[in-house]
């Protein structure tokens, strides 16, 4: 019986799945890579991005409040911080190692298979770091599994002073790189896995944040210690940093070209949708700006996050028909204050405040659109003069009370009164509403892809997208930028930076400064020139989840952010008041804003775990 | 006259007396004795039997029934005849000289009682009982002493003294000291033999509560029993109920419950008819447990049914019918005030926003302009009746001859529910739920020795209800807006020929088409059907082994059952119109369609997973049971216990493997003199859930007794403390059932190889996109984990004063430890499921106590008064948690269920006072929110802040007192329950669909409770002391945070039921041929003493489900021979 009995209660069968059986075959274990994937930071997702409206770009009406929207507001706290990746990115990091860990076992793959499935992980490694060091500052880096039953006294890590982050960030990825596809060879099945490209890209990306400001000796930042008294950041700027970022970049431009990427251009495209219409310069352009963005995988796209597809078109489309008054899908709340319709250059491609042509003071005062603003501004409609005369990218980004949106069905630009436009103020149909509507008065663009159809019920067909994550032109600004701080201005940074001008419909720098500035020389200046290559980035990358990263970066959030939100008054029915400025919102940011306060709880779990200063 | 041998004689005359006794014992429904009564006539000519006339002339065919006697008897106290030495070492009777003594025997109200067992004290086996006549005639010597005595009646006795008539009457007996109750594996046991600790309700008490669901009459009933109802909703009316709390921080925290043997839910108990049960006992510490082994570490609920008894057949019948309504209503704010409120909280939040709600809008709803253009829910009233009915009816018949005795009883429950039915639906949504039970307990004697007894039973639920239950109803029209829609748009001209209902709707606003609740749709527009069976077939087998050695008998008893369950949901997807163009002059109006598309006239379909689940048991015993030179009393016995478990309803491979356990238990127990008592017991017990190293746990317990009033130097006292005993047991106890039911196997690790959650995308260049699902581990395994132990003490104290008032007092005290745990891992391990192990200790300490009253009048007046106490408290001992800078902050030293939140000094007055006080961390706040103490002066609001506040959520008093009145045939009862030290929380946590119970307003559509209305925050009127905050549209984290502003005491006191009784005359009962016919009357939750005024107190935070029923009910019982 005593047998018998112990089979009675022996039930569990020797075939159970155990963490055995994800290694077992080529097949799991694609599956234990893929989910070392599925922990990205989903880029352009209101929910899971702090860069969408977290910061200064995007606001929302207040009934549309999230946890972003919180942080964006000041609310950000210890007790239970918004936004907060630390959990899932370290679960994210032990499941990486899972994989490095067991890959070996796997009978039935090839070595140089499994040598690029690791080099995979190990980028995504470093990536994981790099994400959390982004946002927490120096942080315990993860260089090996701890065992399920390690001691408390070794799981309490403790966190590794910045220059150690990038350290080991940046050898992670060398150590993938060899073992890398140049590019991916089954775009189909593929696009989106780690390239040499994308690590080559995202390696020049983190050595030019371990370069900026915020890294490279932050004296703000010299009261954060470990438990032990070591310094966290180092307190002395190396400029050393600078030139490394710059050759880093200028290594992944070139192995951008090597693998046949270039900016793109409407134009360039193998027989051009809608030849037929003959479509004007303008509207070329403007597709131009916008299709870089949202057309997917395009010439111009390094990275694009295939976990994050476009889930922001509908949020941001305004409602524009008023034959469809019903398919309330389209919700126009996706609102880019006023600061930001500042931010963009005039026609002429400088500041609005710097163009000599340029009546800035009157920015504020009504203009009524004529003929030859016909395809920006819809003909006869008033709108602030501050909507007038910009550059392509304002109009191809935003839209506005009285803006012309090309696309959505209609394609024929010859009418250009037959086009779509904004109708923002109160009583119209894309009006701020209680639970609708922009609330500054402006719209984003930028993320609508101009095929995308409003139909009628409550259909809205999309061409959806994954969320690039770095474009060629943030890699070229990139360059600009590394090489103006380590070497000064000079004809390569111009070269780089009037590239994607010209792919903007812009002049040179040198020729737009020259020409219409009342600061011609500015970019001759390493000072000068850093603040057009940082405006050149915030108007070129505009809405794609970068300003928020690259204020901090800088350090220029604590400008930037102190400033109240505006927009225009959407509750006015005439021009007349809806164009009267109003504060929407003060916005604070101050020191500790740059880094996430880390979860007061994981610092009462794991004593020798400093909280950031500040919280 | 007596034509037999002396020692025949005697033989026949005891036979008459347990004839006899066996009909006052059915009328007494004390269905053991009958028990005994029957086994021993197994060896009598039976047709004899049923003529008690005839059974004078009786012979005895064989005297070797006695063993089947004992068989029958064993642990029965109520006649003790068969005890071979006395019989056999007694005085022979012929040398005495015999007179013959006759007499009435009669209660105290005078009416002759029959089957009073009468015997010589010195020599038992002299004796007879009363006829039907309460007469007796019995040969005694004329110095005899003899004993009067029946079940319910206090014995007398009475020294002859050469009378030759003694009539006498007896007394109710209300010390019940001579009461046995039923302990683990059905063994009898006198209460004055018990160690450990058992309590037993009895099942008349359990049947005068007008509920059609058992569970809800235990609060308050039994001292050790912490039970409390949470919602009134037909079908999901289960109470709660623990045995002495709560003391394990695993997922089972229930006792274990038997019903005949056979484990099952408590859904199972709460169909159990009152009428059917036998006994119900509460075996509450280790000793009374241990041989449950790891089943019974939370206590066991024991319930018998009845058996048959020899006779002719015997009919008992009850028909109760009920009216039921909410004790309480939630009452909302009206519409109007609603609106206002709504623009309030918009505006007060956001100064720039936009009200929601025009003036004009607010003023034509207040006005009542145009109901159908400006409409005015009230939710409650459109789909709630103010009371519904509950029909109750039960029926059974026993009875049985020589070969066998049969039980069955079948009984049919309908209760419905309070909602409204449209008639223009050919179908019912309301709650109505039809259960059904059918019993058959069958006794067989296979041979003198062998004894089978089958049974089958089954209970069948047939539901029919809203679609998503009558909870939800509840909870949704506390979230539906009150004046955007009507429920219904009256058929216009223009849809005159359309065949369905024009509801009401909006378009949403986070989006397009319907985005609404309607309520109103949502219930009528279809129906769920349940239905849900047990079926249970068991067999039993009892040998009497008196052959191969006096007491010896062994038992083998298996059953099997089947429980399935599906539902089927018929609905139609409702057509929903929005008002178009109302003209305000003409109130001319158009509806537009808002789902044309989606809408359909017919019904269609939707079936969840039927769940089947199946179980089988075996037990095998043996047990000894003997008294040696009638001063040792030994008993044994050894059980081996297998089991086994499979259901449908699996969430993955490891959850479908069957669950088992194995084990051998045992009990020895010595008793010497009654007065000195020892038991030891043992449970080794195998889970499937541990590691073959851990698998089996040895939990060993033993108890002492005293009988102080048996002792001889207490006979002085015992006129007036006639029972004082002292108990004592310590054992240990094993828990398997740990961590959550879902997780098993701790040995092993668990992972999930397709887990969408993981799932990564690529390419999608051209075409569609490459998907993979990813991999998650779901446990790590760890072989360590195993028993979770129980070391319990019993210390108990048995006084009965003047034979009118009993009490038991018990003082316990349990320390569980390898309480499994989760650990404490800084987030940087990246763990995927929680580390755990057996690291957690808990203690729980109580009181129980319960109080025993009767008294008896010659003039036929009784009084009866039982009261009880249960105090039940616990206490983490070692929790691993992180080290606290505050000390207040650690776990251990409280209570497991206490909660931790912040301290609510007061709502804030103004900004100035928000900027002056400490940073709160929850988010936006201002004049008017909540204002939290900072109790580690830190100047900010954080989880250093939060405190143990308030009392455990599970209470920690739970007591009841009632008593009985009768004057003849008029009985009346009052019972009154309630408890204590409990706080529960009005749930102000945001809505979602896992929280639907939500109160804040707005949120969802959070309709306003008129008692938030009342009491407000505002800028106008800035009371720091209001009950709600400031108001938001959007609700308020800093004001939901768990904290003393919403904390509530729960204790309560209530009429939790009354009876009023009356017997019908004998010659009425006669002509319907009934041997008792009474009619009665009673109710339940007539009211309820608490300072919480919301809701009914009872439903804690739950406040907004289906509320607890005040019940009115009539009926009528009968029993007919």
């Amino acid at each position: 019986m005593a047998t018998s009995c112990k089979k009675y209660l022996d039930i569990v069968p020797d075939d159970v799945a155990t963490l055995d059986n994800a290694f077992s075959t080529r097949a799991e274990a694609k599956k234990y890579l893929f989910t070392c994937y599925s922990y990205m930071p989903k880029n352009g997702n209101i929910d899971d991005d702090p860069a969408m409206q977290g910061g200064d770009e995007i606001w929302r009406i207040l009934y549309r409040r999230n946890g972003y929207t919180d942080m964006a507001r000041g609310l950000q706290t210890k007790v239970g911080p918004i936004g907060e990746k630390w959990t899932i990115l370290y679960k994210a990091l032990r499941d990486c190692y899972i994989f490095l860990d067991n890959i070996d076992r796997v009978p039935d793959m090839e070595t140089t298979e499994k040598r690029q499935w690791i080099g995979e992980v190990k980028f995504l490694i470093a990536y994981y770091h790099f994400y959390l060091v982004r946002m927490y500052g120096p942080i315990p880096l993860i260089k090996h599994s701890l065992p399920i039953d390690a001691s408390p006294e070794e799981v309490q890590v403790s966190r590794d002073p910045v220059d150690s982050c990038f350290n080991f960030i940046v050898h992670e990825i060398d150590e993938a790189i060899p073992d890398l596809p140049l590019m991916s060879y089954d775009p189909v099945q593929e696009a989106g896995r780690i390239t040499q490209v994308v690590a080559y890209a995202m390696k020049a990306q983190i050595l030019v944040y371990a370069a900026s400001p915020l890294f490279n000796g932050n004296t703000d930042e010299a009261g954060l210690k470990g438990p032990d008294g070591t310094q966290l950041f180092d307190q002395t700027v190396s400029k050393a940093k600078w030139d490394s970022a710059a050759s880093a970049s200028l290594k992944a431009i070139e192995i951008c070209q090597s693998a046949g990427l270039k900016l793109y251009d409407y134009r360039d495209q193998n027989g051009s949708n809608y030849n037929q219409f003959h479509l004007s310069d303008t509207i070329v352009t403007q597709l131009t700006i916008r299709n870089a963005f949202c057309e997917k995988w395009n010439s111009g796209i390094i990275w694009a996050n295939t976990q994050a597809f476009s889930s922001v078109q509908g949020i941001a489309l305004p409602m524009m028909d008023v034959a469809r008054p019903e398919n309330h899908v389209p919700r126009g709340e996706m609102s880019p204050p006023l600061k930001i319709a500042e931010m963009f250059y005039t026609q002429h491609g400088v500041p609005i405040d710097e163009d000599k042509t340029w009546n800035y003071n009157g920015r504020d005062n009504l203009r009524t659109a004529d003929s030859t603003y016909a395809l920006y501004i819809h003909r006869n409609y008033t709108t602030a003069a501050l909507n007038f005369d910009r550059e392509p990218r304002f109009y191809a980004d935003m839209g506005f009370d009285g803006s012309v949106w090309y696309g959505q069905g209609l394609y024929d630009d010859s009418h250009p009164s037959d086009l779509f436009y904004v109708q923002a103020k109160f009583g119209q149909i894309d009006a701020l509403q209680f639970d609708r509507g922009s609330i500054t008065g402006y719209f984003i663009k930028k993320f609508i892809h101009f095929e995308n159809v409003v139909e009628a019920g409550a259909s809205y067909a999309t061409h959806d997208y994954p969320w690039p994550i770095m474009r060629l032109s943030g890699l070229y600004l990139l360059y600009a930028e590394a090489l103006n701080e380590s070497q000064g201005p000079g004809p390569e940074v111009y070269q780089y930076l009037n590239l994607v001008r010209q792919a903007a419909g812009l002049q040179s720098v040198e020729s737009s400064w020259d020409a219409y500035s009342i600061n011609p020389s500015e970019y001759k200046t390493q000072k000068g020139l850093r603040d057009i290559i940082h405006q050149e980035r915030m108007i070129e990358l505009a809405f794609e989840g970068q300003r928020f990263w690259d204020l901090r970066r800088w350090k220029e959030a604590a400008r930037m952010m102190n400033a109240p939100i505006r927009g225009w008054d959407g509750q006015q029915k005439n021009a007349e008041d809806y164009y009267r400025p109003v504060t929407i919102f003060n916005q604070t940011f101050g020191t500790k804003d740059y880094f996430w306060p880390i979860n007061d709880k994981e610092i009462t779990a794991n004593k020798k775990l400093v909280q950031n200063l500040g919280w | 006259m007596n034509i037999l041998k002396p020692d025949k004689r005697m033989q026949i005359e005891s036979l008459r007396r347990y004839y006899i006794s066996l009909r006052c014992c059915l009328a007494q429904r004390n269905i053991m004795i009958v028990k005994l009564v029957i086994v021993l006539l197994v060896g009598a000519h039976l047709q004899a039997a049923a003529n008690p006339l005839r059974f004078r002339n009786l012979k005895l065919a064989d005297r070797k029934m006695s063993p089947i006697i004992s068989n029958g008897m064993e642990g029965h106290s109520a006649i003790q005849t068969t005890d071979k030495n006395s019989r056999y070492a007694g005085e022979p009777t012929s040398t005495i000289q015999n007179i013959q003594v006759t007499g009435l025997v009669a209660d105290s109200t005078g009416v002759p009682l029959p089957g009073v067992t009468i015997y010589v004290k010195a020599n038992k086996s002299i004796g007879t009982a009363t006829d039907e006549n309460g007469r007796y005639i019995l040969d005694v010597p004329d110095n005899a002493v003899l004993v009067f005595s029946m079940v319910s009646f206090e014995s007398r006795e009475i020294p002859v003294n050469g009378r030759k008539v003694i009539n006498i009457t007896l007394r109710p007996a209300t010390t019940r000291l001579d009461e046995t109750v039923v302990t683990a594996f059905e063994t009898h046991q006198k209460k004055s033999d018990m160690v450990g600790s058992v309590t037993s309700i009895s099942a008349e008490d359990l049947a005068k509560n007008p509920s059609s669901n058992l569970t809800t009459a235990l609060a308050g009933r039994a001292a050790g029993l912490i039970a409390f109802q949470r919602s009134g909703e037909p079908g999901q009316d289960n109470a709660n109920f623990f045995i002495r709390g709560v003391t394990t921080f695993g997922y089972k925290t229930d006792p274990l419950i038997l019903i005949d043997g056979v484990e099952l839910s408590a859904t199972d108990l709460a169909r159990i008819q009152p009428d059917d049960i036998a006994n119900f006992s509460i075996l509450k510490d280790a000793t009374a447990t241990a041989v449950y082994g790891a089943r019974g570490a939370n206590g066991v609920i024991l319930v018998t049914t009845k058996e048959g008894a020899v006779g002719k057949a015997k009919l008992s019948f009850r028909i109760e019918n009920s009216i039921s309504e909410p004790t309480r209503n939630v009452k909302i704010a009206d519409p109007v005030t609603y609106m206002k409120m709504y623009n309030e909280a918009i505006v007060t939040r956001d100064a720039s926003a936009s009200p929601l709600y025009d003036e004009d809008r607010i003023a034509n709803t207040a006005s009542g302009a145009n109901p159908i253009a400006y409409p005015a829910n009230d939710w409650q009233k459109l789909l709630f009746k103010n009371y519904t009915t509950t029909k109750r009816v039960n029926l059974n018949v026993s009875g049985g001859g020589g070969v066998a005795r049969y039980f069955i009883s079948g009984s049919y429950d309908r209760d419905n529910g309070l909602l409204k039915v449209d008639h223009r639906n050919n179908f019912n949504n309301n709650i109505s739920l039809n259960s059904y039970t059918l019993r058959t307990n069958l006794n067989v004697n296979v041979t003198k020795t062998t004894q089978l007894n089958a049974r089958l039973s089954g209970n069948f639920d047939d539901y029919t209800g809203p679609i998503s239950g009558g909870a939800e109803m509840y909870n949704e029209i506390m979230h539906s807006n009150p004046i955007l829609f009507p429920a219904y748009f009256p058929t216009d001209s223009a849809h005159q020929f359309v065949n369905h209902i024009l509801f009401g709707n909006s378009l949403d606003r986070s989006g397009s088409g319907v985005g609404y609740s309607n309520p109103y749709a949502d219930m009528v527009k279809g129906y769920k059907n349940y239905s849900r069976s047990l079926m249970q077939a068991q067999l039993e087998l009892k040998q009497d082994f008196s052959f191969v050695t006096e007491g010896l008998s062994a038992r083998v008893m298996g059953y099997t059952y089947r429980q399935s369950y599906f539902d089927v949901i018929r609905s139609y997807d409702p057509y929903y119109y929005q008002l178009a163009g109302y003209d305000k002059m003409t109130k001319a109006y158009t509806l537009t369609p808002l789902n044309e598309d989606l809408g359909t006239e017919y019904l269609s379909y939707q079936q969840s997973r039927p769940v089947v689940s199946s179980s089988f048991y075996l037990e095998a015993m043996a047990s000894y049971n003997r008294i040696f030179k009638e001063k040792h009393g030994i008993s044994g016995m050894v059980i081996y216990q297998m089991k086994g478990s499979q259901s449908s309803a699996d969430g993955d491979l490891q959850q479908s493997l069957p669950f088992r356990n194995l084990g051998v238990s045992g009990r020895l127990t010595y008793n010497y003199d009654k007065r000195y008592y020892a038991e030891f017991d043992f449970g080794y017990n195998g889970s499937e859930r541990f590691a073959a190293n851990h698998r089996y746990g040895f939990f060993p317990s033993y108890g002492l007794a005293w009988t102080i009033s048996n002792e001889k130097f207490f006979k002085s006292l015992k006129s007036v403390v006639t029972n004082l005993r002292l108990r004592t047991t310590y054992g240990l106890i094993g828990n398997d059932a740990i961590g959550s039911a879902d997780d098993r196997f701790f040995y092993i690790s668990n992972v999930k190889m397709n887990d969408p959650d993981k799932k990564a995308t690529f390419g999608g260049t051209t075409g569609s996109t490459y998907s993979l699902d990813g991999i998650t581990v779901t446990r790590y395994a760890n072989s360590d984990i195993t028993w979770e132990t129980s070391r319990e003490k019993n210390l108990a104290l048995d006084i009965g004063l003047f034979e009118d008032l009993t009490i038991t007092a018990e003082f316990y005290s349990q320390y569980r430890d390898h309480i499994l745990m989760t650990r404490t891992v800084p987030l940087t391990m990246g763990l995927s499921a929680p580390s755990r192990a057996n690291v957690g200790a808990a203690t729980g300490r109580g009181t129980d106590i319960s109080l025993n009253y009767s008294k008896y009048f010659h003039n036929g007046f009784w009084f009866q008064a039982m009261g009880n106490f249960t105090y039940a408290t616990s206490e983490y001992k070692v929790f691993e948690e992180p080290h606290y800078d505050e000390p207040y902050r650690y776990h251990v030293g409280h209570s497991l269920s206490q909660t931790y939140g912040y301290i609510a000094e007061r709502l804030f007055v103004d900004d100035k006072d928000v900027e002056n006080s400490p940073l709160q961390n929850f988010g936006e706040y201002g004049a008017g929110d909540v204002k939290y103490l900072d109790v580690n002066h830190d100047g900010e609001i954080t989880d250093a802040d939060a405190v143990p506040i308030g009392n455990p959520t599970t209470p920690e008093i739970v007591y009841g007192f009632g008593f009985s009145v009768g004057y003849k045939s008029f009985d009346m009862s009052a019972f009154f329950q309630g408890l204590a030290n409990e706080s529960f929380w009005i749930n102000t946590q945001p809505y979602s669909s896992e929280n639907t119970g939500s109160t804040v307003p707005f949120v969802s559509d959070g309709e306003v409770l008129k008692a938030y209305a009342d009491s407000y925050w505002s800028e106008d009127n800035r009371n720091i002391n209001a009950l709600w905050p400031r108001l938001s549209a959007s609700g308020n984290k800093n004001d939901n945070q768990i904290s003393t502003w919403f904390m509530r005491d729960g204790s309560f006191l209530r009429l939790k039921q009354v009876e009023i009784g009356y017997s019908l005359p004998k010659r009425i009962q006669q002509k319907l041929h009934a041997t008792s016919l009474r009619i009665y009357a009673n109710a339940s939750n007539l009211f309820t003493i608490s300072k919480f005024k919301l809701w009914d107190v009872e439903m804690g935070g739950n406040g907004l489900g289906y509320p607890i029923q005040r019940v009115f009910n009539i009926g009528l019982n009968m029993d007919i021979h």
